[in-house]
C-alpha cells in the first residue's frame, strides 16, 4: 500500500512538472476552461431569473451545488487519472506492454500516468463557485469534498468500464466519450427533469446521481441510510469495473507500435 | 536451475477475417469469420544464468510474441513456462522485479522531462529507497556517460543519448535477467558499438542473463555465444555463435567504388557484380576461405578505388541460408 502511495504521489508530481513544461498552454487550458463552465451557469442565472423559484424542486444555489462537484468531481478524475481516456488506443495499439512489465499494480499504474491540462480548470472552478456561494458553511464544504470524492472515482470508472470493451470489440473509445457525456449530462441538471427511467440509469449503469445528487440531498435532508448507501453503491461499482478490466486484459494481444511517454 | 524454461511453449491469436469492399464489411457485421494465427508453436527452450542468447528471425517470426509470454505481457495458450523460477503469469510483479527490458520502439522514459525525473518515477516502482537511488543513478551515469544530458528533457537528446537512458532504466533495480529487443535500431555505428561494449560489460560484471532479438548481425557477433533461429515460430536452428559465424555469418558484402570505369574486374576468392557502367562493384566474399584483408589488398592495388564500404549480409539473406543448409540436410 504505502509502495503504491509513493508510486501515486511520484505520478502527480511528474505529470504537473510535464505539464508545467509548457506554461502558457497549461494556464490558457486550465483558464479556458473555468471561462467555458461561467457561461453555462450564466445560462443558469438567465433562466432561473426568468422562471424564478426552483426548477424540478432545484433553487440556483441547489444547481451551482451540483455544478462545483461535477466540475471538481470531474477536474480531479482528469488531473489524477486522465490516462484512462485513451485507454481504447492503448489497448488497440497495444502499448499496455510498458505497463505491464512494471512490478506495480497494473491499473493503478495506467490511469495515473498522465494529466489533463484543462481539468486543473475545471477543478478550481467548483471550489470558486463554492468560496463565493457556500464559504461560510462548513456542511456544505464536507458534502462538497465527499462528492468530489464519489464524483471523481465514478466518472473514471464509468470510463474505464466503457473503454475496457476495446478487449472484446477492439475500438471503444466512443463508447467512452458517450458514457463521459451521459455522466456529465447527468450531473449538470436537476435529476427530476430525468423520466424515471432515466433516473433509474442515474443510479446504475451511470452512476451520476450518486456522484452528485446524492452530495445535495444528504446537504439538505442528512441520513445515515443514504449516505451509506452511497458509499456501498460507489465502492461495489468501483470494484466491478475494476473487475471487468482484469478479466478484459487477459484478452490482450499487445503490438507493435512505437510509443513514447508524454 | 535454467533462467529461462519453456516447454511445448505455444500462442495463438484469434483474428478476424474480412474479404475485400463494403459490402463485405456489412456482411462481416452479422456474420464474422475468425482466423486462428499460430504465432509460436511447440517452443522448447531452456537458458542458463549468465548466458547471452541471440534470438533471431525474419519479421513476423514470433520473437516478440515469443518474449512477451516470458515478460508476462502476454497469456500463451499452451505448454508451460518458467523465468527465474517464476510463472509470468501467475507471478508476473514478482517476476518484474527481477528482469529487465528494452523494447527499441517502446520507452519508458517521459518525453518532456529529463531522463533524472523517470529514473525517480522508476525506482519507486521497484522499491528502490531514496540513498540508494542516488548511489545507481551515479553508478549508471558514470557507466553509460549520461552526466551531460541527464538532466536534459529527453525530446532534446538524439537516438543515441536516448537509447542509452532507456538501457540505463533498464538496469536501475539490477535486473538477473535482460530482454533487449532490437535495442540498437536505428542508431549510428559508433552509439551501436558502444551500447554492445555496455550489454557486455554488464554481462562479464554482474553476471546478467541477457536475451537479444536484433536484425544486426554485427549484434549477434559481437555480443552473443548461442544464436536460436525461429521462423514462423518454431525454432529451426539453436546453435553455437562460433558455428553460425563460421556457416553462415562469414559472407562479407564489400563495395567498392572506382574513380574510372572497371568493366571487368575478376578478384580471386570473390563473386563480382559490376554496376553503374563499370564504376561500382558489389564483391560477396566468403571470409573463411578468403581473409577480407587480401581482397583489400588486391582493391588498393588497383590504384583507382575512391571508397570502399564492408557490410554484413542482411539478417533476411542469413536466415534464408539458413533454410537452404537445415533443408538440404
Amino acid at each position: 500500500m504505502c509502495k503504491h502511495i509513493k508510486i501515486f504521489k511520484c505520478y502527480f508530481k511528474l505529470n504537473l512538472a510535464s505539464a508545467l513544461e509548457y506554461r502558457a498552454s497549461f494556464f490558457t487550458q486550465a483558464f479556458g476552461m473555468a471561462l467555458s463552465n461561467s457561461s453555462f451557469i450564466f445560462f443558469w442565472w438567465v433562466a432561473f431569473g426568468q422562471i424564478g423559484g426552483t426548477i424540478a424542486g432545484y433553487s440556483f444555489r441547489d444547481v451551482l451545488y451540483i455544478w462545483a462537484i461535477a466540475s471538481s468531481g470531474f477536474g480531479a478524475a482528469h488531473i489524477l487519472f486522465a490516462n484512462v481516456t485513451t485507454l481504447t488506443k492503448l489497448i488497440v495499439t497495444g502499448e499496455l506492454d510498458t505497463y505491464l512489465l512494471q512490478p506495480c499494480n497494473v491499473l493503478m499504474n495506467i490511469l495515473c500516468a498522465k494529466t489533463s491540462l484543462p481539468a486543473y480548470g475545471d477543478f478550481l472552478y467548483g471550489f470558486v463557485i463554492m468560496f463565493i456561494f457556500y464559504s461560510g458553511n462548513p456542511m456544505a464544504w464536507m458534502w462538497f469534498l465527499w462528492g468530489v470524492l464519489l464524483c471523481g472515482l465514478l466518472i473514471t470508472a464509468v470510463n474505464l468500464a466503457a473503454h475496457t470493451f476495446s478487449f472484446y470489440w477492439g475500438e471503444a473509445s466512443l463508447i467512452g466519450q458517450l458514457a463521459t457525456e451521459f455522466m456529465i449530462n447527468f450531473s449538470i441538471y436537476p435529476e427530476k427533469i430525468y423520466a424515471p427511467a432515466v433516473r433509474a440509469i442515474m443510479y446504475s449503469l451511470i452512476p451520476a446521481g450518486i456522484a452528485v445528487h446524492v452530495p445535495l440531498r444528504l446537504f439538505t435532508r442528512f441520513s445515515w441510510g443514504t449516505a451509506l448507501c452511497a458509499l456501498g453503491g460507489a465502492i461495489l461499482y468501483g470494484a466491478a469495473c475494476g473487475f471487468f478490466f482484469y478479466k478484459g486484459l487477459k484478452r490482450y494481444e499487445s503490438g507493435n507500435a512505437i510509443v513514447t511517454r508524454l | 536451475m535454467p533462467v529461462i524454461q519453456t516447454r511445448s511453449l505455444t500462442k495463438v491469436y484469434r483474428t478476424r477475417v474480412k474479404k475485400e469492399g463494403l459490402g463485405a464489411s456489412f456482411r462481416a457485421l452479422f456474420h464474422a469469420e475468425w482466423k486462428a494465427i499460430q504465432a509460436v508453436t511447440d517452443i522448447s527452450l531452456q537458458v542458463e544464468a549468465g548466458e547471452i542468447v541471440a534470438f533471431i528471425g525474419p519479421n513476423g517470426a514470433g520473437k516478440s510474441t515469443f518474449i512477451k509470454m516470458l515478460c508476462g505481457i502476454l497469456h500463451p495458450t499452451g505448454g508451460e513456462l518458467s523465468v527465474l523460477g517464476f510463472s509470468p503469469v501467475k507471478e508476473r510483479r514478482n517476476l518484474a522485479l527481477r528482469i529487465g527490458t528494452v523494447f527499441g520502439q517502446k520507452s519508458q522514459l517521459w518525453l518532456h522531462l529529463p531522463a533524472l525525473d523517470s529514473f525517480t518515477l522508476l525506482a519507486a516502482i521497484y522499491e528502490i529507497s531514496d540513498s540508494e537511488r542516488r548511489r545507481r543513478v551515479a553508478e549508471l551515469s558514470e557507466l553509460f556517460e549520461l552526466k551531460d544530458f541527464l538532466q536534459t528533457p529527453v525530446r532534446k537528446l538524439s537516438l543515441g543519448q536516448r537509447i542509452r537512458c532507456e538501457v540505463a532504466a533498464s538496469l536501475l533495480h539490477n535486473p538477473e535477467l535482460l530482454f533487449l529487443d532490437e535495442p540498437t535500431i536505428g542508431l549510428d555505428v559508433v552509439v551501436k558499438q558502444a551500447i554492445r561494449e555496455l550489454i557486455l560489460r554488464r554481462n562479464k560484471e554482474w553476471g546478467t542473463t541477457v536475451f537479444l532479438t536484433s536484425h544486426d548481425p554485427s549484434d549477434i557477433e559481437q555480443l552473443c555465444r548461442r544464436a536460436v533461429v525461429i521462423d514462423r515460430g518454431v525454432i529451426v536452428l539453436d546453435t553455437q555463435v562460433d558455428k553460425l559465424k563460421s556457416d553462415y555469418l562469414g559472407e562479407k558484402r564489400v563495395e567498392v567504388r572506382f574513380t574510372s570505369p572497371q568493366p571487368f574486374l575478376h578478384i580471386p576468392g570473390a563473386e563480382v557484380t559490376v554496376e553503374g557502367g563499370g564504376l561500382k562493384a558489389v564483391l560477396t566474399v566468403n571470409t573463411s576461405s578468403c581473409p577480407i584483408g587480401d581482397i583489400m589488398g588486391r582493391l588498393s592495388a588497383m590504384g583507382n578505388v575512391s571508397d570502399i564500404t564492408i557490410n554484413n549480409p542482411p539478417m533476411e539473406e542469413i536466415i534464408a541460408g539458413i533454410f537452404k543448409r537445415e533443408a538440404a540436410s
